[in-house]
Protein backbone atom coordinates (compact mmCIF):
# COMPACT_ATOMS: atom_id res chain seq x y z
CA UNK A 1 0.00 0.00 0.00
CA UNK A 2 1.32 3.32 -0.71
CA UNK A 3 -0.51 6.95 0.08
CA UNK A 4 1.38 10.30 -1.55
CA UNK A 5 0.04 13.49 -1.59
CA UNK A 6 0.77 16.38 -3.99
CA UNK A 7 -0.82 19.87 -3.26
CA UNK A 8 -2.70 21.97 -5.49
CA UNK A 9 -1.10 25.72 -6.33
CA UNK A 10 -1.99 29.19 -6.61
CA UNK A 11 -0.49 30.90 -9.96
CA UNK A 12 -0.18 34.26 -9.44
CA UNK A 13 2.21 35.81 -12.76
CA UNK A 14 3.26 34.55 -15.73
CA UNK A 15 0.45 31.51 -16.46
CA UNK A 16 0.12 30.69 -20.14
CA UNK A 17 3.83 31.32 -20.62
CA UNK A 18 4.53 27.54 -20.01
CA UNK A 19 3.20 26.30 -23.59
CA UNK A 20 5.76 24.77 -25.94
CA UNK A 21 4.28 27.46 -28.38
CA UNK A 22 5.91 30.25 -26.66
CA UNK A 23 9.07 28.69 -24.45
CA UNK A 24 10.45 27.08 -27.44
CA UNK A 25 10.98 31.24 -29.06
CA UNK A 26 11.24 33.17 -25.74
CA UNK A 27 12.16 31.94 -21.92
CA UNK A 28 8.51 31.09 -20.13
CA UNK A 29 8.15 31.76 -16.42
CA UNK A 30 5.59 31.82 -13.69
CA UNK A 31 5.41 32.62 -9.90
CA UNK A 32 3.32 30.26 -7.71
CA UNK A 33 2.58 28.94 -4.64
CA UNK A 34 2.11 25.51 -3.36
CA UNK A 35 -1.12 25.60 -0.76
CA UNK A 36 -2.18 23.42 2.04
CA UNK A 37 -4.97 21.81 0.08
CA UNK A 38 -3.97 18.62 -1.77
CA UNK A 39 -4.75 15.60 -3.84
CA UNK A 40 -4.31 12.32 -2.30
CA UNK A 41 -3.68 8.66 -4.27
CA UNK A 42 -3.93 5.63 -2.25
CA UNK A 43 -2.60 2.50 -4.43
CA UNK A 44 -2.77 -0.87 -3.62
CA UNK A 45 -1.28 -4.49 -5.09
CA UNK A 46 -2.89 -7.66 -4.23
CA UNK A 47 -3.97 -10.85 -5.86
CA UNK A 48 -7.46 -9.95 -6.95
CA UNK A 49 -7.01 -10.09 -9.87
CA UNK A 50 -9.06 -7.20 -11.89
CA UNK A 51 -7.82 -3.33 -12.08
CA UNK A 52 -10.16 -0.66 -9.80
CA UNK A 53 -10.26 2.59 -10.15
CA UNK A 54 -11.64 4.35 -7.34
CA UNK A 55 -12.71 8.52 -7.82
CA UNK A 56 -15.84 10.21 -8.81
CA UNK A 57 -17.26 6.37 -10.46
CA UNK A 58 -15.79 2.98 -9.57
CA UNK A 59 -14.39 1.22 -12.15
CA UNK A 60 -13.58 -2.76 -12.08
CA UNK A 61 -12.32 -4.08 -15.29
CA UNK A 62 -10.00 -6.69 -16.24
CA UNK A 63 -7.80 -5.35 -19.40
CA UNK A 64 -6.34 -1.59 -18.64
CA UNK A 65 -7.61 -0.47 -22.31
CA UNK A 66 -10.94 -0.85 -21.27
CA UNK A 67 -10.37 1.83 -18.27
CA UNK A 68 -12.57 4.80 -19.28
CA UNK A 69 -10.59 7.13 -16.80
CA UNK A 70 -7.82 8.03 -19.60
CA UNK A 71 -5.06 9.41 -17.21
CA UNK A 72 -5.64 6.21 -14.85
CA UNK A 73 -5.09 4.00 -18.15
CA UNK A 74 -2.05 5.52 -20.00
CA UNK A 75 -0.29 5.92 -16.85
CA UNK A 76 -0.82 2.42 -15.83
CA UNK A 77 -0.01 1.36 -19.57
CA UNK A 78 2.94 3.73 -19.51
CA UNK A 79 4.22 2.04 -16.08
CA UNK A 80 3.83 -1.52 -17.46
CA UNK A 81 1.71 -2.33 -14.18
CA UNK A 82 0.28 -5.73 -14.94
CA UNK A 83 -3.89 -6.29 -12.75
CA UNK A 84 -4.32 -6.84 -9.17
CA UNK A 85 -4.04 -3.09 -8.45
CA UNK A 86 -6.54 -0.76 -6.54
CA UNK A 87 -6.07 2.87 -7.17
CA UNK A 88 -8.27 5.50 -5.19
CA UNK A 89 -7.93 9.20 -5.58
CA UNK A 90 -9.05 12.09 -3.05
CA UNK A 91 -9.06 15.57 -3.29
CA UNK A 92 -9.65 18.51 -0.59
CA UNK A 93 -10.99 20.52 -3.19
CA UNK A 94 -12.79 19.74 -6.06
CA UNK A 95 -11.58 19.46 -9.94
CA UNK A 96 -11.61 21.71 -12.20
CA UNK A 97 -11.70 24.83 -10.06
CA UNK A 98 -8.26 26.65 -11.13
CA UNK A 99 -5.91 25.32 -8.61
CA UNK A 100 -4.01 23.04 -10.37
CA UNK A 101 -5.64 19.54 -9.75
CA UNK A 102 -5.76 18.07 -12.45
CA UNK A 103 -1.70 17.83 -13.02
CA UNK A 104 -1.56 17.28 -8.88
CA UNK A 105 -3.44 14.20 -9.31
CA UNK A 106 -1.29 12.85 -12.42
CA UNK A 107 1.77 13.99 -9.86
CA UNK A 108 0.55 12.17 -6.94
CA UNK A 109 -0.18 9.24 -9.40
CA UNK A 110 3.27 9.08 -11.13
CA UNK A 111 4.97 9.15 -7.76
CA UNK A 112 2.66 5.53 -6.42
CA UNK A 113 3.24 4.06 -9.65
CA UNK A 114 7.14 4.23 -9.48
CA UNK A 115 7.09 3.60 -5.94
CA UNK A 116 5.13 0.22 -6.40
CA UNK A 117 7.59 -0.73 -9.02
CA UNK A 118 9.95 -0.08 -6.15
CA UNK A 119 11.59 3.25 -7.45
CA UNK A 120 12.34 6.36 -5.97
CA UNK A 121 12.34 9.72 -7.69
CA UNK A 122 13.22 13.00 -7.54
CA UNK A 123 10.83 15.91 -8.10
CA UNK A 124 12.79 16.88 -11.05
CA UNK A 125 11.79 12.97 -12.53
CA UNK A 126 8.29 13.11 -11.12
CA UNK A 127 7.21 16.21 -13.22
CA UNK A 128 8.68 14.86 -15.99
CA UNK A 129 6.81 11.41 -15.43
CA UNK A 130 3.76 13.73 -15.23
CA UNK A 131 4.41 16.28 -18.35
CA UNK A 132 5.08 13.38 -20.41
CA UNK A 133 1.66 11.50 -19.35
CA UNK A 134 -0.52 14.61 -20.01
CA UNK A 135 1.65 16.65 -22.44
CA UNK A 136 3.32 14.17 -24.96
CA UNK A 137 0.70 10.59 -24.47
CA UNK A 138 -2.50 12.53 -23.72
CA UNK A 139 -1.94 15.21 -25.83
CA UNK A 140 -3.39 17.72 -23.64
CA UNK A 141 -3.18 21.35 -24.65
CA UNK A 142 -1.34 22.85 -21.15
CA UNK A 143 1.41 23.79 -19.90
CA UNK A 144 4.17 22.39 -17.70
CA UNK A 145 3.65 24.55 -14.82
CA UNK A 146 1.38 22.86 -12.78
CA UNK A 147 3.41 19.82 -12.51
CA UNK A 148 6.10 21.61 -11.28
CA UNK A 149 4.78 23.61 -8.99
CA UNK A 150 2.85 19.91 -7.37
CA UNK A 151 6.42 18.32 -7.86
CA UNK A 152 8.39 20.91 -6.16
CA UNK A 153 6.02 22.80 -3.94
CA UNK A 154 7.04 26.06 -2.21
CA UNK A 155 7.06 29.32 -3.14
CA UNK A 156 8.60 29.76 -6.97
CA UNK A 157 9.72 31.14 -9.92
CA UNK A 158 9.35 28.29 -12.42
CA UNK A 159 11.54 29.19 -15.47
CA UNK A 160 10.61 26.92 -19.06
CA UNK A 161 14.13 27.66 -21.03
CA UNK A 162 13.72 27.37 -24.61
CA UNK A 163 15.87 23.79 -24.86
CA UNK A 164 12.44 22.81 -23.01
CA UNK A 165 14.48 22.14 -19.62
CA UNK A 166 12.90 23.61 -16.38
CA UNK A 167 14.30 25.77 -13.67
CA UNK A 168 12.85 26.19 -10.20
CA UNK A 169 14.19 28.85 -7.88
CA UNK A 170 12.42 29.00 -4.47
CA UNK A 171 11.61 32.65 -3.30
CA UNK A 172 12.21 32.74 -0.04
CA UNK A 173 10.16 34.24 2.89
CA UNK A 174 10.26 34.22 6.74
CA UNK A 175 7.02 33.27 8.76
CA UNK A 176 6.05 36.72 9.61
CA UNK A 177 5.98 38.01 6.02
CA UNK A 178 4.70 34.75 5.22
CA UNK A 179 1.80 35.34 7.71
CA UNK A 180 0.96 38.98 6.66
CA UNK A 181 0.82 37.78 2.91
CA UNK A 182 -1.69 35.21 3.58
CA UNK A 183 -3.83 37.96 5.46
CA UNK A 184 -4.03 39.86 2.33
CA UNK A 185 -5.34 37.28 0.36
CA UNK A 186 -8.96 35.94 -0.32
CA UNK A 187 -9.56 33.20 -2.43
CA UNK A 188 -12.89 32.19 -3.57
CA UNK A 189 -14.77 29.30 -5.40
CA UNK A 190 -17.08 31.29 -8.12
CA UNK A 191 -19.29 28.02 -8.20
CA UNK A 192 -18.51 27.55 -12.08
CA UNK A 193 -15.88 24.85 -12.84
CA UNK A 194 -14.00 24.64 -16.29
CA UNK A 195 -12.23 21.92 -18.27
CA UNK A 196 -8.26 23.93 -18.73
CA UNK A 197 -8.04 22.24 -22.43
CA UNK A 198 -10.72 24.22 -23.57
CA UNK A 199 -9.67 27.49 -22.44
CA UNK A 200 -6.47 26.54 -23.42
CA UNK A 201 -6.83 25.39 -27.21
CA UNK A 202 -8.34 28.77 -27.91
CA UNK A 203 -5.20 30.21 -26.82
CA UNK A 204 -2.74 28.11 -27.91
CA UNK A 205 -4.33 28.59 -32.05
CA UNK A 206 -3.06 32.77 -30.82
CA UNK A 207 0.40 32.82 -29.88
CA UNK A 208 1.98 34.22 -32.73
CA UNK A 209 -0.57 37.43 -32.89
CA UNK A 210 0.04 37.47 -28.95
CA UNK A 211 3.96 37.26 -28.76
CA UNK A 212 4.19 40.56 -27.34
CA UNK A 213 1.81 39.72 -24.26
CA UNK A 214 3.00 37.33 -23.43
CA UNK A 215 6.66 38.13 -23.70
CA UNK A 216 5.43 41.13 -20.95
CA UNK A 217 3.65 38.23 -18.89
CA UNK A 218 6.49 36.37 -18.68
CA UNK A 219 8.79 39.46 -18.06
CA UNK A 220 6.24 40.39 -15.60
CA UNK A 221 7.43 37.48 -13.23
CA UNK A 222 10.70 39.20 -12.51
CA UNK A 223 9.10 42.62 -11.50
CA UNK A 224 6.61 40.57 -9.51
CA UNK A 225 9.14 38.57 -7.32
CA UNK A 226 11.20 41.64 -6.57
CA UNK A 227 7.78 43.34 -5.07
CA UNK A 228 7.33 40.30 -3.45
CA UNK A 229 11.36 40.65 -1.94
CA UNK A 230 10.38 44.25 -0.89
CA UNK A 231 7.25 43.18 0.61
CA UNK A 232 5.21 45.59 -1.59
CA UNK A 233 2.00 43.62 -0.89
CA UNK A 234 -0.37 46.80 -2.48
CA UNK A 235 2.31 46.26 -5.57
CA UNK A 236 2.02 42.83 -6.14
CA UNK A 237 -2.32 43.46 -6.17
CA UNK A 238 -1.91 46.52 -8.43
CA UNK A 239 0.07 44.20 -11.05
CA UNK A 240 -2.55 41.43 -10.26
CA UNK A 241 -4.86 43.73 -11.34
CA UNK A 242 -2.82 44.79 -14.56
CA UNK A 243 -2.01 41.27 -15.58
CA UNK A 244 -6.13 40.39 -15.50
CA UNK A 245 -6.43 43.10 -17.89
CA UNK A 246 -3.42 41.66 -20.15
CA UNK A 247 -4.77 37.82 -19.92
CA UNK A 248 -8.46 38.81 -20.98
CA UNK A 249 -7.13 40.08 -24.56
CA UNK A 250 -5.30 36.76 -25.26
CA UNK A 251 -8.65 34.74 -25.56
CA UNK A 252 -12.19 34.93 -25.13
CA UNK A 253 -12.77 32.18 -23.30
CA UNK A 254 -10.70 33.00 -20.61
CA UNK A 255 -13.41 35.25 -18.47
CA UNK A 256 -16.94 35.21 -18.98
CA UNK A 257 -19.36 38.22 -17.90
CA UNK A 258 -20.61 36.13 -14.19
CA UNK A 259 -16.45 36.45 -13.62
CA UNK A 260 -15.89 39.84 -14.53
CA UNK A 261 -19.27 41.25 -12.70
CA UNK A 262 -17.40 39.59 -9.39
CA UNK A 263 -14.30 40.92 -10.35
CA UNK A 264 -15.27 44.57 -10.77
CA UNK A 265 -17.81 43.93 -7.27
CA UNK A 266 -14.37 42.96 -5.29
CA UNK A 267 -12.43 46.06 -6.88
CA UNK A 268 -15.38 48.52 -6.27
CA UNK A 269 -15.46 47.05 -2.36
CA UNK A 270 -11.48 48.27 -1.98
CA UNK A 271 -8.97 44.91 -3.40
CA UNK A 272 -6.23 46.31 -4.85
CA UNK A 273 -6.30 44.00 -7.18
CA UNK A 274 -6.64 39.64 -8.45
CA UNK A 275 -7.47 37.50 -10.93
CA UNK A 276 -8.70 34.09 -12.10
CA UNK A 277 -6.75 31.02 -10.92
CA UNK A 278 -5.93 28.48 -13.76
CA UNK A 279 -6.30 29.42 -17.66
CA UNK A 280 -9.89 31.11 -16.85
CA UNK A 281 -13.49 30.94 -17.89
CA UNK A 282 -14.70 30.16 -14.43
CA UNK A 283 -13.17 28.36 -11.25
CA UNK A 284 -11.38 30.42 -8.21
CA UNK A 285 -10.61 33.91 -7.64
CA UNK A 286 -7.56 35.53 -5.81
CA UNK A 287 -8.00 38.59 -4.66
CA UNK A 288 -5.19 40.90 -2.90
CA UNK A 289 -6.78 42.97 -0.41
CA UNK A 290 -6.03 44.85 3.16
CA UNK A 291 -7.06 42.72 5.78
CA UNK A 292 -9.90 45.37 7.24
CA UNK A 293 -11.75 45.74 3.96
CA UNK A 294 -11.81 41.89 3.49
CA UNK A 295 -15.25 41.68 5.29
CA UNK A 296 -16.93 44.21 3.18
CA UNK A 297 -15.30 42.27 0.43
CA UNK A 298 -16.83 39.30 0.85
CA UNK A 299 -20.21 40.53 1.56
CA UNK A 300 -20.37 42.38 -1.57
CA UNK A 301 -18.96 39.29 -3.54
CA UNK A 302 -21.50 37.30 -1.78
CA UNK A 303 -24.52 39.29 -2.48
CA UNK A 304 -23.61 39.47 -6.51
CA UNK A 305 -22.99 35.88 -6.26
CA UNK A 306 -26.39 35.47 -5.29
CA UNK A 307 -27.66 37.68 -7.86
CA UNK A 308 -25.51 36.07 -10.55
CA UNK A 309 -27.27 32.09 -9.07
CA UNK A 310 -24.13 30.72 -8.59
CA UNK A 311 -25.47 28.77 -5.58
CA UNK A 312 -21.71 27.36 -4.64
CA UNK A 313 -20.00 30.52 -4.27
CA UNK A 314 -17.56 30.61 -1.30
CA UNK A 315 -14.70 31.81 0.37
CA UNK A 316 -11.91 29.66 0.92
CA UNK A 317 -8.90 29.90 3.37
CA UNK A 318 -5.95 28.23 2.51
CA UNK A 319 -2.16 28.75 4.06
CA UNK A 320 0.84 28.73 2.11
CA UNK A 321 3.17 25.41 2.41
CA UNK A 322 6.85 24.61 1.22
CA UNK A 323 6.42 20.34 0.81
CA UNK A 324 5.86 19.03 -2.71
CA UNK A 325 5.16 15.68 -3.74
CA UNK A 326 5.34 13.31 -0.88
CA UNK A 327 5.26 9.54 -0.04
CA UNK A 328 3.30 9.47 3.06
CA UNK A 329 3.14 5.74 3.85
CA UNK A 330 5.13 2.95 2.28
CA UNK A 331 4.03 -0.45 3.12
CA UNK A 332 6.56 -2.25 1.35
CA UNK A 333 9.80 0.03 1.92
CA UNK A 334 12.55 -1.24 1.17
CA UNK A 335 15.68 0.54 1.30
CA UNK B 1 46.24 38.58 26.04
CA UNK B 2 43.90 41.04 25.03
CA UNK B 3 45.61 40.76 21.42
CA UNK B 4 45.00 36.93 21.49
CA UNK B 5 41.36 36.94 22.72
CA UNK B 6 40.47 40.26 20.08
CA UNK B 7 42.42 38.02 17.48
CA UNK B 8 40.16 34.96 18.26
CA UNK B 9 36.83 37.03 18.13
CA UNK B 10 37.88 38.92 14.93
CA UNK B 11 38.09 35.66 13.22
CA UNK B 12 34.32 34.70 14.66
CA UNK B 13 33.13 37.71 13.57
CA UNK B 14 33.91 37.92 10.30
CA UNK B 15 33.06 34.44 9.61
CA UNK B 16 29.58 35.84 11.49
CA UNK B 17 29.38 38.85 9.25
CA UNK B 18 29.48 36.13 6.42
CA UNK B 19 27.16 33.46 7.07
CA UNK B 20 25.64 31.67 3.40
CA UNK B 21 22.35 33.49 3.87
CA UNK B 22 20.84 31.42 0.87
CA UNK B 23 21.69 28.19 1.64
CA UNK B 24 20.29 29.22 5.63
CA UNK B 25 16.90 30.08 4.26
CA UNK B 26 17.41 26.71 2.60
CA UNK B 27 18.02 25.00 5.31
CA UNK B 28 15.07 26.66 7.07
CA UNK B 29 12.60 25.60 3.99
CA UNK B 30 13.80 21.49 4.07
CA UNK B 31 13.01 21.70 8.01
CA UNK B 32 9.56 23.56 7.38
CA UNK B 33 8.86 21.06 4.63
CA UNK B 34 9.45 17.81 6.49
CA UNK B 35 7.12 19.45 9.33
CA UNK B 36 4.31 19.94 7.08
CA UNK B 37 4.95 16.01 6.08
CA UNK B 38 5.52 14.79 9.36
CA UNK B 39 8.74 13.43 8.53
CA UNK B 40 11.93 13.35 11.13
CA UNK B 41 15.09 15.24 11.09
CA UNK B 42 18.33 13.05 11.96
CA UNK B 43 21.33 15.12 13.13
CA UNK B 44 24.90 13.86 13.39
CA UNK B 45 28.55 14.41 12.94
CA UNK B 46 32.14 13.32 14.62
CA UNK B 47 33.18 14.50 17.92
CA UNK B 48 32.34 17.70 18.66
CA UNK B 49 30.04 18.11 15.78
CA UNK B 50 28.26 15.12 17.54
CA UNK B 51 27.95 16.90 20.84
CA UNK B 52 26.04 20.07 18.85
CA UNK B 53 24.07 17.48 16.70
CA UNK B 54 23.08 16.24 20.53
CA UNK B 55 22.55 19.64 21.77
CA UNK B 56 20.31 20.55 18.54
CA UNK B 57 18.10 17.82 19.18
CA UNK B 58 17.19 18.82 22.61
CA UNK B 59 16.33 22.42 21.74
CA UNK B 60 14.74 21.42 18.84
CA UNK B 61 12.40 19.06 20.34
CA UNK B 62 11.59 20.96 23.19
CA UNK B 63 13.17 24.43 23.49
CA UNK B 64 11.02 25.42 20.62
CA UNK B 65 8.22 24.54 21.66
CA UNK B 66 9.02 26.15 25.26
CA UNK B 67 6.36 28.68 25.37
CA UNK B 68 4.40 26.61 24.47
CA UNK B 69 4.74 22.98 26.37
CA UNK B 70 0.53 23.06 26.57
CA UNK B 71 0.14 23.54 23.71
CA UNK B 72 -1.25 20.63 21.32
CA UNK B 73 0.50 21.75 18.28
CA UNK B 74 2.32 19.25 16.51
CA UNK B 75 6.13 18.92 17.17
CA UNK B 76 9.41 18.15 15.74
CA UNK B 77 10.89 14.65 15.49
CA UNK B 78 14.63 15.67 15.57
CA UNK B 79 16.52 12.70 16.56
CA UNK B 80 20.64 11.95 17.17
CA UNK B 81 22.00 9.57 15.23
CA UNK B 82 22.54 7.04 15.96
CA UNK B 83 20.56 7.05 19.27
CA UNK B 84 21.98 4.76 21.73
CA UNK B 85 25.75 4.30 22.50
CA UNK B 86 25.30 0.57 21.56
CA UNK B 87 24.45 1.31 18.34
CA UNK B 88 27.84 3.48 17.24
CA UNK B 89 30.05 0.86 19.44
CA UNK B 90 28.29 -2.00 17.64
CA UNK B 91 28.53 -0.69 14.15
CA UNK B 92 32.25 0.28 14.83
CA UNK B 93 32.98 -2.97 16.61
CA UNK B 94 31.19 -5.49 14.31
CA UNK B 95 31.59 -3.56 10.60
CA UNK B 96 33.52 -0.60 10.69
CA UNK B 97 33.93 2.98 12.10
CA UNK B 98 32.70 4.38 8.73
CA UNK B 99 28.97 2.56 9.04
CA UNK B 100 28.46 4.02 12.39
CA UNK B 101 25.36 6.38 10.78
CA UNK B 102 24.98 5.13 7.67
CA UNK B 103 23.94 1.75 9.36
CA UNK B 104 21.42 2.93 11.86
CA UNK B 105 19.82 5.00 9.63
CA UNK B 106 19.00 2.64 6.82
CA UNK B 107 16.89 1.38 9.81
CA UNK B 108 14.87 4.04 10.19
CA UNK B 109 14.99 6.53 6.88
CA UNK B 110 11.44 6.81 4.78
CA UNK B 111 11.66 9.25 2.01
CA UNK B 112 9.62 12.46 4.08
CA UNK B 113 12.72 12.53 6.21
CA UNK B 114 15.55 15.13 6.30
CA UNK B 115 19.52 14.91 7.54
CA UNK B 116 21.61 17.55 8.88
CA UNK B 117 25.37 16.42 8.78
CA UNK B 118 27.74 18.72 10.67
CA UNK B 119 31.35 17.66 10.26
CA UNK B 120 34.00 20.37 10.05
CA UNK B 121 35.88 19.17 7.05
CA UNK B 122 33.05 17.70 4.92
CA UNK B 123 35.07 14.97 4.58
CA UNK B 124 34.52 12.23 6.93
CA UNK B 125 33.99 9.15 5.49
CA UNK B 126 31.29 7.83 8.02
CA UNK B 127 29.19 11.40 7.48
CA UNK B 128 29.85 10.83 3.55
CA UNK B 129 27.71 7.17 3.57
CA UNK B 130 25.16 8.27 5.79
CA UNK B 131 24.82 11.61 3.37
CA UNK B 132 25.01 9.18 0.17
CA UNK B 133 22.56 6.72 1.61
CA UNK B 134 20.05 10.24 1.70
CA UNK B 135 21.03 11.37 -1.63
CA UNK B 136 20.29 7.74 -3.02
CA UNK B 137 16.64 8.16 -1.81
CA UNK B 138 16.33 11.64 -2.74
CA UNK B 139 16.08 12.52 0.75
CA UNK B 140 16.93 16.21 1.45
CA UNK B 141 20.90 16.70 3.13
CA UNK B 142 21.42 19.88 5.22
CA UNK B 143 25.61 19.97 4.86
CA UNK B 144 26.95 21.82 7.45
CA UNK B 145 30.74 22.12 7.10
CA UNK B 146 33.95 24.05 7.85
CA UNK B 147 37.43 24.64 5.41
CA UNK B 148 36.30 24.24 1.92
CA UNK B 149 33.27 22.28 2.80
CA UNK B 150 34.65 19.00 1.28
CA UNK B 151 32.78 16.28 0.16
CA UNK B 152 29.55 16.86 2.36
CA UNK B 153 29.24 20.76 0.90
CA UNK B 154 29.15 18.49 -2.88
CA UNK B 155 26.78 16.52 -2.18
CA UNK B 156 24.29 18.73 0.12
CA UNK B 157 20.55 20.58 -0.84
CA UNK B 158 20.93 23.01 1.84
CA UNK B 159 25.12 24.12 1.36
CA UNK B 160 25.96 25.75 4.76
CA UNK B 161 29.73 26.00 4.63
CA UNK B 162 32.17 28.20 6.68
CA UNK B 163 34.94 28.77 4.81
CA UNK B 164 38.05 29.28 6.68
CA UNK B 165 41.73 27.60 6.52
CA UNK B 166 41.87 24.13 6.76
CA UNK B 167 42.27 23.16 10.45
CA UNK B 168 40.25 26.14 11.98
CA UNK B 169 38.23 23.77 14.35
CA UNK B 170 37.68 25.94 16.95
CA UNK B 171 36.13 28.90 14.64
CA UNK B 172 34.02 26.61 12.22
CA UNK B 173 32.42 24.90 15.51
CA UNK B 174 31.89 28.37 17.17
CA UNK B 175 29.82 29.56 14.13
CA UNK B 176 27.92 25.84 13.45
CA UNK B 177 26.52 26.51 17.06
CA UNK B 178 25.50 29.44 16.54
CA UNK B 179 24.12 28.61 12.98
CA UNK B 180 22.59 25.86 14.33
CA UNK B 181 20.97 28.29 17.25
CA UNK B 182 19.67 30.65 14.63
CA UNK B 183 17.46 27.42 13.44
CA UNK B 184 16.07 26.72 16.93
CA UNK B 185 15.45 30.39 17.46
CA UNK B 186 13.43 30.84 14.17
CA UNK B 187 11.18 27.87 14.53
CA UNK B 188 10.96 28.81 18.47
CA UNK B 189 10.03 32.49 16.98
CA UNK B 190 7.81 30.69 14.29
CA UNK B 191 5.51 28.62 16.73
CA UNK B 192 5.01 31.45 19.18
CA UNK B 193 3.51 33.48 16.13
CA UNK B 194 1.30 29.99 15.19
CA UNK B 195 -0.12 29.60 18.17
CA UNK B 196 -0.52 33.67 18.75
CA UNK B 197 -2.80 33.60 15.53
CA UNK B 198 -4.55 30.56 16.16
CA UNK B 199 -5.20 31.76 19.97
CA UNK B 200 -6.57 34.77 18.24
CA UNK B 201 -9.15 33.24 15.83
Amino acid sequence: MIITRAPLRISFVGGGTDIKEFYSRYPGRVLSTSIDKFVYIVAHTGNFGNFIMKYSKTETVEDVLEISHTRFKEALVKMEIPKGIEIASFADLPAKTGLGSSSSFTVALMKALYSIKGKKISKEETAQAACELEIDILKEPIGKQDQYAAAYGGLNVITFNTDGTVSVEPVFMDFKFKSKFENHMMLFFTGMTRSASSVLSGQKKKIDDNFETYKKMSDSVLVFRDKLLSQDLRGMGEMLHEAWQRKKTLASSVTNDSTDALYETAIKAGAWGGKILGAGGGGCLLFMAEPGTQEKIQEALEKKAKGLKLNDFKRVHFGLTVSGIDVLFNSSNIL
Amino acid sequence: MYKYIDNFADEVIEQMRNLPKDEIAKAIHIIQSVYERDGRIYVFGNGGSMAMATHWVGDFNKTVFSHNLDSSIKRFQAIRLPSTEAEITAWANDVGFDMVFAGPLKNYLQETDCLIAISSSGNSLNIIKAVELAKSHHVPVIGVSGFTGGKLNELADAKIVVKTKSGAYAVVESVHNAILHLLTSYFQDYFDHIIEKNGKK
